[in-house]
């Protein structure tokens, strides 16, 4: 039984995601000691562009044709509208290399080995459904259920799965969301047009649950810790991370944090861009 | 051993609560595998097509018409007095029993009496009512759900219905001494039960967390919406399906489900439950 951990990066205008990925690579293979592989639809470039990359395979996929364009904040006073391409995470069934896979998105740093043990079990599905936010005092409702009416929210940004039969349900049913997208946005009261894969990981579990409380996707170990867009990454070193988190009331004004061996989801990307490049992520 | 579900059903000028037990007998019919007996305890009069379902109509006894409530709760402590079985489940008749709950006779078994201290709301999380429940909390008293409990005809039982008897005959001097926080002022079954479990010291038959008797209960407030509508019927969708499946906000209600709202019980659904009824 083979195990490793797959990345998809697809570029836009302004956000390299095949650097954050390479960032986010090394660190999975640190903590956790398995071969990583990049999905991307930019193969010849990363190739030529990043010559001593970690992955241990790149997978090509189709450009994806499907614009998408979302806010990406810098800050709580700066924000870019851009392409956003997130089409093709069902595919990671048919497109992973391992029995079993653990799914990372680029911009979620490994600090530390505590996804071992869920590489360990035998869980066909393991995801996040419980966060925390670093700045601890923002309503994080959204991330709690899909809206105040409806079902629980799962964070398709880091989940592990077993190839098997399951499985693959799971997945067709994602993809069959995303192509139903505006039917399924509409029974699930869901007020963003945007399609979300964490919105289609949420429907596609609440069914595979019989759209009761079921147990098909177990929870992953610890709790999945974030900082949004509206705060910075200043700079990390080894497993400490530094953070300005957005201050309440006063925009534009931050408050200094640490996180020791902690994994995080550094959703200001521009920021954690800024970082690889060698400075400080503000 | 003879077991079986009581219901209680006391019209009021507005609600028909005759066809609510109906509704609940039907549900009983197609949901259970097992114990499928029902009886109904009323004085109102039942039509002959609801009267199939039930296996016994009984009269309430000791019957007052001069005594009027709001809610005509004074009568429900007669429930022990008027089962014609030996093992009881007592039900709120505004509610459908949607799934076989065998295992909730076997671990009542156990017992002699046992009161829902659990309930979820229809997102099916667990909920701790602050919002109808602030007298049992300032006056630190357990939280049972009469709306829901287990019962054996034997010395035990007796004994904490005839507690119950007394508080419910004499609820302003037993709110006065055992809830004066918070009072309220009207008879409430849930907070009768909670002064007479106070009274007899039978905590045990209201605080055990691995009871599985819970039930999806409906009351706005508990929902966690903001702002709270009146009602939940105007505010999410919900559907009873074929198979007898009830859908509320895209979530599959389990087993037990008070949904509270008397016009709940539509045509349409009562159509639907006789449906599954008649099918099982």
């Amino acid at each position: 039984m083979t195990t490793g951990s797959i990345i998809f990066a697809q570029n836009n205008s302004t956000v390299d995601y095949v650097k954050l990925a390479i960032f986010s690579a090394i660190k999975i293979k640190q903590h956790l000691d398995i071969p990583v592989s990049l999905i991307t639809d930019i193969k010849s470039w990363v190739e030529d562009t990043y010559p001593d990359h970690p992955f241990d395979k790149i997978i090509e996929i189709p450009n994806d044709t499907t614009i998408q364009k979302k806010h990406f904040h810098d800050g709580t006073l700066s924000s870019h509208k851009l392409e956003w391409k997130n089409q093709l995470r069902s595919s990671v069934y048919d497109l992973t290399p391992y029995d079993r896979t653990l799914v990372v998105d680029s911009d979620y740093l490994l600090n530390s080995d505590i996804l071992k043990s869920a590489l360990d079990n035998e869980y066909d599905f393991q995801i996040y459904r419980n966060s925390f936010d670093l700045a601890g005092r923002r309503n994080n409702s959204e991330f709690v259920r899909i809206n105040q009416y409806s079902i629980p929210f799962y964070w398709a940004t880091v989940f592990i799965f077993n190839k098997n039969t399951i499985t693959e349900n799971f997945f067709t049913l994602v993809a069959y969301i995303k192509a139903n997208w505006l039917y399924f946005r509409n029974l699930y009261s869901i007020e963003s047009s945007i399609f979300r894969n964490d919105f289609a990981f949420s429907i596609a579990i609440h069914i595979m649950n019989e759209k009761t409380a079921g147990n098909f996707a177990v929870e992953l170990p610890g709790i999945m810790t974030y900082i949004t867009d509206r705060d910075f990454l200043v700079t990390i070193k080894d497993t400490s991370i530094q953070f300005l988190l957005e201050k309440k009331d006063h925009p534009g004004e931050y408050i200094a944090s640490k996180t020791q061996g902690l994994d995080v989801h550094v959703m200001n990307k521009l920021s954690l861009g800024r970082f690889i490049d060698g400075g400080s992520g503000v | 051993m003879s077991k079986g579900f009581l219901l209680f059903a006391q019209n009021t000028d507005s609600v028909n609560y005759v066809t609510q037990a109906y509704a609940l007998a039907l549900s009983i019919k197609f949901s259970q595998h097992e114990i499928k007996n029902v009886s109904l305890v009323t004085n109102d009069k039942v039509p002959k097509k609801y009267q199939k379902v039930f296996d016994q109509i009984i009269p309430i006894p000791w019957f007052d018409e001069t005594t009027d409530t709001a809610l005509k709760g004074e009568h429900r402590w007669k429930l022990y007095h008027a089962t014609p079985y030996e093992e009881t489940i007592v039900l709120d008749s505004d509610m459908l029993l949607l799934e076989d709950i065998t295992s909730w006779w076997d671990y009542c078994g156990n017992s002699d009496l046992k009161f829902c201290n659990q309930i979820t709301n229809y997102k099916l999380d667990i909920v701790n009512d602050t919002y109808h429940r602030k007298t049992f909390i300032a006056n630190q008293l357990t939280n049972p759900y009469y709306a829901l409990h287990y019962f054996k005809k034997n010395r035990p039982a007796y004994e904490f219905y005839k507690v119950l008897e007394f508080v419910c005959n004499n609820w302003e001097w037993a709110y006065g001494r055992f809830a004066p926080d918070e009072y309220q002022n009207w008879l409430s079954m849930d907070l009768a039960t909670a002064i007479a479990i106070e009274i007899s010291g039978m905590y045990e038959i209201s605080t055990d967390t691995c009871s599985p008797l819970r039930f999806t209960h409906m009351k706005t407030p508990i929902q966690g919406w903001t702002p709270i509508p009146v009602s939940w019927q105007d505010t999410i969708p919900y559907v009873l399906n074929s198979t007898g499946k009830l859908v509320v906000g895209n979530i599959k209600q389990n087993e037990l489900f008070h949904y509270v709202e008397k016009n709940f019980i539509s045509k349409r659904i009562l159509s639907r439950l006789q449906e599954l009824a008649d099918g099982s």
